[in-house]
């Protein structure tokens, strides 16, 4: 053991900045690229709207981190469309009435939960590849949404889910960065300091030494993908309270980007590495970049060759460090 | 002689952790030189910086007198040494062959890579440990079929074929049963006879005096002597590990005991237990008992333990606590009713390498602290685990490190040490001292000896017939998945648990 008075130094020398860090930094860089090619990129009105962007993404992509820890494969490609039927469930249950507000959002949370037990059962007694298994999720709901509706949405917002998501609080922010606060907290805390959170990282590492410690596995793995569904049907109510008024795809889109967002925050598509507090950073990172991209007026396929391009190069930049630490 | 080998002042740090502090080496052809030291010591990290994996932040290497320039595994393949990790680098898709040719360069003909060369030489090497496997040569199996002392034999052919000056074995012997490791040391013994220098680490102290010539011990990253084995005794030996320090097994520990489990004195019943590759197994251990399961290795100890632990199919037969069954049928169920596994294999069954000390620590008993059997408490639990890591000594930087950057030993107490947070009533061992140092074996002997006083049954299965004698009070010696006899304390000595297992294989000699 060498003198402690010599460990400090060297060890700020050895540190090397993690993903989250890592990306945080693309953020600011984007923003700062922004405000130079268009000055008030940067503003504070514009930058409470890109935030207000991202929470959407950012609240469906906790339940995306959750199942890509658990490992195995594990993803939730119905996320997108889960949260869609929810606001639409929502939406017509509410029907602009503030009294159903509750019965509303409860019914809407409960039928997400109820797609994601489907899903989970099917990936942990029927040992259908978790890709699959979501994608053809996809499929159900979309039927399960025709049904319900006739292939018109109806309905609307209650005005206090409008109010709550867009109502200005402090410093002229909206509730919905307050929301996606709580909800993010409550991410972190989840994973990082309860039993479910441990558990799962472990069957995410090593999924026979989860097993042969006791750990219920597929208890895990179900409970992880009835939070993905439960936390994608709260970012359609969020969505519903924004919009206002709904439609058949109202958040379809959200299903790759969700994916983006957790691997951009650093956590490995392998499983058991990682957290939510990059994915936080991912969504803003994917939002900002996007936002840029609108101002430059890049649209379709180059948009793509972008996005793919700054995924590409953080996450050889994560292999990179990752390398280099150890 | 001039040395063949000759490293001095070689440093490595990690982080935090300064692994090699001027740590010192040196040897001489057709020698074989021990490297020992407690877990954690720098001997992994020491034969890495011969072999080239791991390039020290400064210290000289001189090979044949010349200064050697080792940047990476190349270089060192280039100067004659080859290198048998702690770690296996067997792949296991791939056939046994292939295996030992992977990354062998071979010759090459006419511009081309000679692949039948390479074949051969694989062949050549694997040839020597005919006699480890009895049912010949598994030339064209996949490695990943064999069992885990067979693939460490692969990893030993594979450094043997390409054809070294030093070879360099660290704790090779962890996994070998008995008969394995006999054909090892026949084949050390050639190659030092023919003039190679072997580097040999192991925990094991009888394996070291009846191979190695001297040994040199590392304490705390640093060499603190080399001696010449012919003139030294265990006693000395382990003082040189250990240092002078109080030793840690003193009263302390035995405070640090948990109290005796709620409902202690459990008597285990086995009636009929049958599985793929376990026949009518029936036995009672008492509490306060330590059953050892003796006879050769993989005659379905392993399976016995995992079956006890609800981890293998029971097709037939069951297990009573105190009169009451056992689940069987899940390892969270017998957990939860009290019992605990050490498994074999602690890289794919025990440990989450890429997770936190402290995540691998909590994980089996957290729910006992947790609030709503949810809420976890930081320091609680940082306080749990910071009682094992005294308890066992597990040398650590910080418990948020992963538990990957342990030295071997270190990740072995990390798998006891969760298990012994849970305060289980029926303790299954499967090798649990496999790569730990000396003073942690004992440490650990103690733990297992207060288990049983405290009324908790102990099953322990080993591949040292020491460990296994020093422990049990009874021995069930185990042939072809059946009980085929039970030895009992007075009958215990080294010399029946290697007749009992032997004289049920007529036809096969050690
Ligand atoms: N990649 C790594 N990252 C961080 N620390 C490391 C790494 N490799 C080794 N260490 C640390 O260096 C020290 C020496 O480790 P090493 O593996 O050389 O010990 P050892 O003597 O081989 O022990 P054992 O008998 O348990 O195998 C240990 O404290 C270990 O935690
Ligand atoms: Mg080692």
């Amino acid at each position: 053991m060498s003198a402690p008075s010599l460990e400090a130094p060297r060890r700020v020398l050895a540190w090397r900045p993690g993903p989250v860090a890592l990306a945080g930094a693309v953020a600011v860089a984007l923003v700062i690229a922004g405000e130079i090619v268009s000055p008030g990129f940067a503003g504070y009105g514009q930058l409470v709207n890109l935030m207000r962007v991202a929470a959407f993404l950012g609240v469906i992509a906790i339940g995306q981190t959750i199942v890509i820890i658990a490992g195995g494969g594990g993803v939730d490609l119905s996320v997108g469309k889960v949260a869609t039927f929810a606001a639409i469930i929502g939406s017509r249950v509410m029907a602009g009435e503030d009294g159903d507000l509750v019965p509303a959002v409860a019914l809407a949370l409960l039928v997400s939960a109820a797609i994601g037990l489907v899903n989970g059962l099917g990936v942990t007694l029927l040992r259908i590849p978790p890709f699959v298994m979501t994608l053809g999720m996809i499929g159900v709901v979309q039927g399960l949404i025709l049904a319900y509706t006739g292939g018109r949405a109806s309905g609307q917002a209650a005005p206090a889910l409008t109010s709550l998501v867009n109502g200005r609080v402090i410093f002229d922010l909206p509730g919905l960065l307050f929301l996606w606060l709580l909800l993010g907290l409550l991410a972190v805390w989840l994973l990082r300091r309860t039993t479910f959170g441990w558990n799962l990282f472990a069957v995410g590492a090593n999924r026979t030494a989860a097993e042969l410690t006791g750990v219920r596995v597929n208890r895990t793995l179900i409970l992880a993908y009835v939070l993905s569904a439960t936390f994608a049907g709260l970012a359609g109510i969020l969505l519903l309270g924004y919009t206002e008024s709904v439609f058949l795809d109202l958040a379809d889109q959200y299903m790759l980007p969700s994916v983006a967002a957790v691997v951009i925050g650093g956590t490995l598509l392998a499983g058991g590495v990682g957290g939510y507090a990059g994915t936080a950073v991912g969504a803003i990172v994917l939002t900002v970049l996007s936002g840029l991209l609108t101002t430059l007026d890049i649209g379709g396929a180059g948009r793509t060759v972008v996005n793919g391009v700054v995924l590409l190069v953080l996450l050889s930049l994560y292999g990179r460090q990752r390398r280099l630490r150890s | 002689m001039s040395p063949l080998l000759e490293m001095t002042g070689v440093r490595k740090r990690y982080g935090g952790v300064q692994a090699l502090d001027g740590a010192a080496l040196t040897a001489v052809r057709g020698e074989v030189h021990a490297l020992l030291g407690p877990n954690g010591s720098g001997k992994s990290t020491l034969d890495k910086t011969l072999a080239g994996t791991v390039v020290p932040d400064s210290g000289e290497i001189r090979i044949d007198g010349a200064a050697a320039r080792i940047g990476g595994p190349r270089d060192a393949h280039a100067l004659g040494v080859a290198a048998v990790y702690q770690q296996l680098s067997i792949v296991g898709d791939l056939t046994v062959t292939q295996n030992v040719v992977l990354g062998l360069e071979p010759a090459r003909r006419w511009g081309f890579l000679d692949h039948r060369a390479a074949r051969a030489r694989a062949a050549a090497a694997l040839d020597r440990f005919a006699a480890a496997f009895p049912g010949g040569l598994p030339l064209d199996r996949p490695a990943g079929s064999l069992g885990p002392g067979e693939q460490q034999i692969v990893e030993v052919a594979k450094a043997l074929a390409r054809g070294p000056r030093i070879l360099v074995l660290d704790e090779a012997t962890a996994s070998l049963h008995k008969e394995q490791v006999a054909v090892l040391f026949d084949v050390v013994r050639e190659l030092r006879a023919s003039g190679v220098l072997v580097v040999f680490t192991s925990h094991r102290l009888d394996e070291v005096f009846a191979l190695c010539d001297r040994a040199t011990v590392l304490r705390n990253g640093r060499t603190v002597g080399t001696v010449e084995l012919a003139a030294t005794d265990e006693a000395e030996l382990v003082r040189l590990m250990v240092g002078d320090a109080p030793r840690r097994s003193g009263a302390p520990a035995a405070a640090a005991r948990p109290s005796p489990s709620a409902g202690a004195a459990a008597t285990l019943e086995v009636r009929g237990l049958t599985t793929e590759r376990l026949r009518d197994v029936g036995f009672t251990v008492r509490a306060g008992e330590v059953l050892g399961l003796g006879g050769l290795q993989g005659q379905g100890q392993s399976e016995l333990l995992l079956a006890l632990f609800g981890a293998a199919r029971v097709t037939a037969g069951e297990a009573l606590l105190d009169g009451r069954p056992l689940p069987l049928t899940s390892p969270a169920g017998a957990a939860r009713a009290g019992v605990a596994l050490v498994p074999g294999d602690r890289g794919r069954q025990g440990m989450f390498a890429a997770r936190p000390i402290q995540e691998n620590l909590s994980l089996a008993s957290m729910h006992r602290r947790a609030r709503l059997r949810l809420a976890l408490g930081a320091a609680a639990e940082r306080r749990a685990a910071r009682s094992m890591v005294e308890r066992l000594g597990i040398k650590i930087g910080s418990l948020a490190d992963p538990v990957s950057t342990l030295s071997g030993g270190n990740q072995q107490k990390v798998v006891i040490g969760k298990w012994l947070l849970d305060r289980p009533r029926v303790v299954l061992l499967d090798d649990p001292t496999k790569g730990v140092d000396v003073a942690a074996k004992e440490e650990i002997y103690a733990i297992v000896r207060g288990l049983a006083d405290d009324g908790v049954v102990v099953i322990l299965n080993s591949s040292d017939n020491r460990e296994l004698t020093e422990l049990s009070d009874r021995v069930l010696v185990l042939f072809e998945g059946a009980v085929a006899e039970e030895l009992s304390a007075a009958a215990i000595t080294e010399k029946r648990l290697v007749a009992g297992a032997l004289r049920l294989t007529p036809g096969e000699s050690p």
